[in-house]
Parts: structure tokens; C-alpha cells; sequence
């Protein structure tokens, strides 16, 4: 069924993509798009065998949109379409959708804004597909069977569809800001104070580099408002969400109000606001409440080189160790093309 | 692997990956099911469905809306909204819409035109595949005491077999098994068969008729399991031996890390801690090693087979080409000679009619030299 994942996952994306220009969370909505690319018709025509096969690979895809780092739009979208294929599929027994125990917290917590904002059919569609008994809870995401194809696999996750990066916010906040100010301000009296001003040579710092800092992410800020261009309000549309399209804005609006409020007061910021984090952090109002559990893939060395690294063989049992038996062939094989320079040095000869 | 993972996560019984999509940490497979039955109500993962009527009820008080919106709300939510086509016509789910645009149907389109122009009918093997999965599926049992309790853990295993060929390499037979997490590893074992249990030792060129009954699995029963720096045994026969200790003491005097034993038919698969994704060992005949990998862990499902006495089920059998008699082509060889100045070459592999034909006269006499073997041949479970 390999072959045909990209394609799978291609037409879901654009799928999701058309569903997140319309900025809504409504089934309504959703559904109206799948008759429009008659997405149903994505089952005909598998055979017999291929079937559960294809099933499977379909959930598993659709699986990932649902969860984290996608913001609460396409994960709306994720359970929809979730529940679409489940009910649409021509495997019977339909094939479960695999909920992996590590995700139990985000479903919640994603079942928890959508009831905080009332997202009535957000709500149930979830609890039809729990009544149902359309999941399989299961110990991870995909049945692991040690692929050596997972390079291929590991296709980039779709950016659009993601929480917009704030990091320059987050990390030019009004505490750096204050601080780096006062600093600066210290630093500048010290040098009067010895009475060093006029030498050019210990002129190492800029002239107003905090308000030019502030202004830089300002506009960072700005540009990116407005090469997110329509679709502007999308991610605060996301957060705890509202039950209708208008409060949506309106509290887009409000948002954006706070934030430039937050910058406009930075100069002026006074110390005992310092604690208070929250309400000039950025990101809290950025991020979705997906977020909540960062997203980040690690990189380990195969598992060839972790043994290797673990293992410390003892003088020349060495080759005696490594002489390849079928066993070592089968796991071996998979991890080649992944060993950087041979790592013998680090036994002990 | 020290440091592999931050202390963020205090549970280790939640699996994660320890390598992404590779294979899952180490974890604890009675407590896995333990975090999954915390979590959920005794209705998420009941073989029994909660009534409509009252799922609706409950849905509308727990939101507080009216009837009305809750009749609107489903028919909203309603599957018909899926509907790709006129409800007067029925499309024909057999055939790839030969318009569409997505890119799914567009490559599945041009595969099934090749496979047309082909003329591929479906192999014995596929409407085998078929027919192990209807067999398999929402099973229950006649007696309730049969029945896989709720909230169980299933497993799915594979079991590879040894690469005696370079193109395995490539394939990697397997089989696929399912079992509960009651279950113990020496059922495990009993439901691995393999060519090499049924492998006859000794060379009958002398005595070609008495060969047969002397059967491998009879003479040699030891065998173990390795999971996580633990060999588990087959302790159950008076003749079975620790196989293990050789590799444990030799392990010991070369400064490996230690080594412990357990007995296999002591062990269920709920108490042991093992990675998901990862393989491991399974070792018989003494030398003949196949590589078992626990592809899956979860909780039964009301479509699994809930007939006990079923497990372990299998769900997936490779093929094998079998190898046929170097003289007749026609049926699976049986034995294999060697120093054979009648054979083709060296070893050379023949079926019982054959061999006897070439090798012996009408009297059954040997003639000529040359050394015999009786084979097993690994497609014979075909
Ligand atoms: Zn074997
Ligand atoms: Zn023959």
C-alpha cells in the first residue's frame, strides 16, 4: 500500500486546505467540500485484498491532522474527516482509527475547547465516533514492524496548516525588552560616571538599541499579519474558538489590540508588571490551545551505532562479535545508508 | 543510552518512540493496559453499544440544548451529507471513476489499466489472504467463558524466518500472529512452526525407508526467547535444556552486560516489558534464529476475534517458492544428495520418485556413491 501514500496524503491536504481558506469548524461546511471533490469516491475501485489495506493507510493519514502541531482548524478538519472515512470506507468490519494512549491528553483537551467554546458538531462527532467504537486505543499511532523505508516516509508536515511561528515575538518580549533597556540605561551611566563618554573607542554599543530592536519585530510582526492576507485571523480563530464566525473576528480584533497595546506600552512597563508574563507574552494568545504539547522530532543514531555505543566489547572478540549472522543481516541492512563514519574507534581494542 | 529521554515524561508506561516511527521505548505491558483502562470508561472499550435514544438524551442535557437543535444537529452531522452522488443512482464501487481528480484515483487508475492489460488473475495466495481474514474477524465464542474478557490486551507479532537467501533479505517472510495478553510465551512458541522443527537429521543413502520418522522436533526441544537482556526458556519437558547459558556465561566473562533467565511457559505477555517495533529472538534446533518483532499493542476491540480458544490467531502467512526436483520439475523435493555421480550438481535436490529411480535398483540395492539427505522443504506449509 506504500506506493500510494503520497497521493493519499496529497489529496487530505488539499482537502483540509480548501476547508481552512473558508475559516470555519462547521460540519456543514466541511461535508459540502467533500461531496464538491466527491472524496467519497476515494474507496472505488480497491480489491478485495487491498481493501482493509487501504483502509488502514487512509486513517492512519488522516490520523495526524487531528493532532498537534496543527492548529485547532485542521485538527476540526482532522476529526472530520476522520469520521468521514471511517463511515464512508468499503472494508467491513471497518477498520478501527488507531488512538495511541500518548495522545489520550490532546483529544481531551481538544474535546475540552471545542465544549468551552461550543462546537456542538465538533463535540458530536467525537462522542458518535466513541459510541461507535470507531477507535482502537493502542499503544502507538501505526503498527511498528521495523521499516527501513521511513526515510522516504518522513514526508514534511503542511506549514499552512500549522500554528504561524512567534518566536521572535516570544523570545523580543517586554520582559527582554525592560530588561535589555535597563541595562543598557546602567550601562550608559557607568560609562559617565567614569567619565569615559567621549572616547569613540568604547562606543561598542548602538545608539537606541532597544527601540530599534522593538521596532524590528514590529514589523516582523506586521509582515507577516499581512502575508497571512485574508486568512489573517485564522489562527486566532483557532484558540478557544467561538460559536460564531463574527465573535470570531471581534475577538480577532481584540487580540490584535492587546498585542499592539503590549507594544506600545513596552517603553513605559513598569516593574511590578514583571511576573505578570501572561498578559504581554505573545504567544499565549498566538498559539491555539494545541500547542500545548510541543512538537519536535529527535533525531537518534540507528540503532546499530546506539548498540555499538552501548555495547563495549572486550579485545579481539571483536570480529567475533561482528562476523554477520542471518539475524544480524535482517537488522542490520535496514540502518546502512544512516551510519555516518564508522564508529569502531569508540571500542576499546 | 543514557539521557534518552528528558525527565519530562515521569511514566514510562506511555509508550513513545525511541526512534520515530522505528520502534517505541521500553515499557511494561500490563501497566500500558493499566494507563489505557485509567483513562477510559468501561463504555469506550465495552463489546457492547450504548443506545442512540439515549446517547442523544445525554448529549443534549450534558449541552443543554433543546430537542429541536439536537434534531438539527444530526441531521447536520448526518452521513447522508457525504452522499458523493444522486440518491436515484447507485455508482459501481468496483470501478475507479475514471474523471476524478484526486490523485489517489488518478494513480489508482493507471495501475489498474496495466494491470488489465496484463491479464493478472488472483493467485491461491491472495484468496488465501482473503479467507484468513474473514475467518478471523468478530469471532465469538460458544461458551461465555471463552470469551476474550473487555479491556484485554491484544497483541500482533511477527515472526520472520531465517535468511537463507540473499533475496529474503528483500521480503523477509513472516508470519503474523495475534495473541491476548494472557497468553504465555510458550504458546508463543507452539504456534511457530518451522521447516527446521521438522528437519531430519542424518544422512539414509543405506537405509532411504526408514528415514521419515525421525523428526527433529521430537529430539531436540529446547528453545528460548530473548526480550530485553532476558532468555526465557521452554522449560515444560524433563529433556528440555537451558540453551541459554552458554550464551549467558559467555556474555558474563567478556564484560557484556548481565544476562537472567525465566521460564518461557512462566511468562505471560502482560508481565513482560519490551519495546514495541523492536526485534527480538527466538532460537530452536539450536541454531535456527528468527527474529520476532511485537508490531502492535492494544486493547480487544468488539470486531476482534473474542473466541479465546482461537489465539493465537494467525493473520498473515508469506509464501514460499518451492523447490522442485531437479529431475522431474514437476513435484517438491524430498531429498538432497551430495558426492552424487548421477546429480546435475552438488548438493542436488530430488523427489522420492526420482531419487529412488536413479539412485537404487528394482531390489532397492544402492548404486554407485553418494550421500543422502532427507529434506524439508520450507514451502511445504504452503
Ligand atoms: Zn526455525
Ligand atoms: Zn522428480
Amino acid at each position: 500500500m506504500d506506493f500510494c501514500q503520497k497521493q493519499v496524503k496529497s489529496d487530505c491536504e488539499e482537502l483540509l486546505g480548501r476547508f481552512q481558506t473558508t475559516d470555519s469548524v462547521r460540519f456543514e461546511i466541511f461535508s459540502k467540500i467533500w461531496r464538491e471533490m466527491n472524496f467519497t469516491q476515494i474507496f472505488y475501485g480497491t480489491v478485495n485484498h487491498e481493501r482493509r489495506a487501504f483502509s488502514r493507510l487512509i486513517l492512519d493519514t488522516a490520523y495526524s491532522f487531528f493532532l498537534p502541531p496543527f492548529s485547532f482548524q485542521i485538527r476540526v478538519g482532522g476529526l472530520y474527516l476522520l469520521y468521514s472515512l471511517y463511515h464512508c470506507q468499503r472494508a467491513s468490519p471497518p477498520e478501527q482509527i488507531r488512538l495511541a494512549l500518548k495522545n489520550w491528553e490532546d483529544v481531551k483537551k481538544f474535546e475540552k475547547d471545542a465544549v468551552d467554546a461550543q462546537h456542538l458538531d465538533v463535540i458530536y462527532i467525537l462522542r458518535q465516533l466513541m459510541l461507535r467504537k470507531a477507535f482502537n486505543f493502542t499503544a502507538m499511532p501505526t503498527v511498528l514492524a521495523f521499516n527501513k523505508k521511513r526515510k522516504m516516509e518522513r514526508a514534511a508536515l503542511c506549514e499552512a496548516f500549522m500554528e504561524r511561528a512567534s518566536r521572535p515575538q516570544e523570545l523580543i518580549n517586554i520582559e527582554l525588552l525592560e530588561e535589555l533597556s535597563n541595562v543598557d540605561d546602567h550601562y550608559g551611566k557607568l560609562k559617565t560616571s567614569i567619565g569615559l563618554q567621549a572616547d569613540p573607542s568604547i562606543n561598542l554599543i548602538r545608539k537606541e538599541l532597544v527601540p530599534e530592536l522593538r521596532s524590528t519585530v514590529v514589523d516582523f510582526y506586521k509582515w507577516q499579519q499581512r502575508k497571512g492576507g485574508a486568512g489573517g485571523h485564522e489562527d486566532e480563530d483557532s484558540g478557544e474558538g467561538t460559536s460564531s464566525q463574527q465573535e470570531c473576528s471581534k475577538r480577532a480584533q481584540l487580540i490584535s489590540s492587546i498585542k499592539s497595546k503590549a507594544y506600545g506600552e513596552a517603553a513605559e512597563a513598569s516593574k511590578s508588571r514583571r511576573h505578570r508574563q501572561v498578559e504581554v507574552d505573545f504567544t499565549s494568545y498566538e498559539a491555539g490551545p494545541s500547542l500545548s504539547s510541543g512538537y519536535s522530532r529527535t533525531n537518534k543514531p540507528s540503532l546499530k551505532a546506539r548498540t555499538n555505543e552501548n555495547v563495549h566489547v572486550s579485545g579481539d572478540l571483536w570480529e567475533e562479535a561482528t562476523r554477520t549472522t542471518h539475524i544480524n543481516r535482517l537488522t542490520t541492512l535496514d540502518f546502512v545508508p544512516e551510519e555516518k563514519p564508522k564508529t569502531y574507534k569508540r571500542f576499546k581494542w | 543510552m543514557a539521557a534518552s529521554k528528558p525527565s519530562t515524561d515521569p511514566n514510562t508506561n506511555i509508550p513513545e518512540y525511541e526512534y520515530t516511527d522505528v520502534n517505541t521505548h521500553i515499557f511494561h505491558i500490563g501497566s500500558f493496559r493499566n494507563e489505557w483502562l485509567n483513562r477510559l470508561k468501561p463504555s469506550n472499550y465495552s463489546y457492547q453499544q450504548e443506545d442512540e435514544d439515549t446517547f442523544d438524551a445525554n448529549f443534549a442535557k450534558e449541552m443543554g440544548i433543546s430537542a429541536e437543535t439536537m434534531t438539527d444537529l444530526k441531521s447536520i452531522c448526518s452521513l447522508d451529507s457525504l452522499c458523493c452522488h444522486p440518491e436515484d443512482e447507485q455508482p459501481d464501487t468496483e470501478v475507479v471513476p475514471p474523471d476524478s481528480t484526486l490523485r489517489t484515483l488518478v494513480q489508482r487508475k493507471k495501475k489498474q489499466d496495466h494491470r488489465a492489460s496484463l491479464k493478472i488473475s488472483k493467485n491461491r495466495h491472495d484468496l488465501y489472504a482473503d479467507e484468513l481474514e474473514r475467518l478471523t474477524v468478530g469471532r465469538k465464542p460458544e461458551a461465555v467463558t471463552d470469551m476474550v474478557p473487555e479491556g484485554e490486551v491484544i497483541l500482533t507479532i511477527n515472526v520472520y524466518y531465517p535468511a537463507v537467501y540473499e533475496k529474503f533479505i528483500y521480503s523477509r517472510p513472516h508470519i503474523t500472529l495475534l495473541m491476548t495478553g494472557s497468553h504465555s510465551l510458550a504458546e508463543l512458541r507452539d504456534a511457530i512452526c518451522c521447516v527446521s522443527d521438522l528437519q531430519v537429521c542424518g544422512e539414509f543413502s543405506n537405509t532411504p525407508d526408514i528415514a521419515p520418522d525421525f523428526i527433529s522436533k521430537d529430539h531436540y526441544k529446547s528453545a528460548f526467547f530473548f526480550f530485553e537482556g532476558v532468555f526465557y526458556n521452554d522449560m515444560r519437558y524433563p529433556e528440555c535444556q537451558d540453551i541459554s547459558m552458554t550464551t549467558i556465561e559467555w556474555a558474563k566473562a567478556h564484560k557484556f552486560p548481565p544476562y537472567s533467565q525465566a521460564k518461557m511457559e512462566d511468562t505471560r505477555f502482560m508481565d513482560l516489558k519490551v519495546k514495541v517495533g523492536f526485534p527480538y529472538l527466538y532460537c530452536h534446533q539450536g541454531d535456527c534464529e528468527h527474529l520476532v518483532i511485537i508490531t502492535d499493542v492494544r486493547l480487544s476491540h468488539k470486531v476482534d476475534c473474542l473466541d479465546k480458544k482461537l489465539y493465537p490467531l494467525l493473520t498473515h502467512k508469506h509464501r514460499v517458492i518451492t523447490q522442485k526436483c531437479a529431475v522431474c520439475h514437476v513435484f517438491i523435493g524430498r531429498w538432497f544428495t551430495t558426492n552424487d555421480q548421477f546429480a546435475p550438481s552438488d548438493p542436488c535436490l530430488f523427489c522420492d520418485k526420482c531419487f529412488r529411480m536413479l539412485h537404487y535398483d528394482a531390489q532397492g540395492n544402492k548404486l554407485g556413491d553418494f550421500l543422502a539427505y532427507p529434506f524439508v522443504d520450507p514451502g511445504a506449509f504452503n
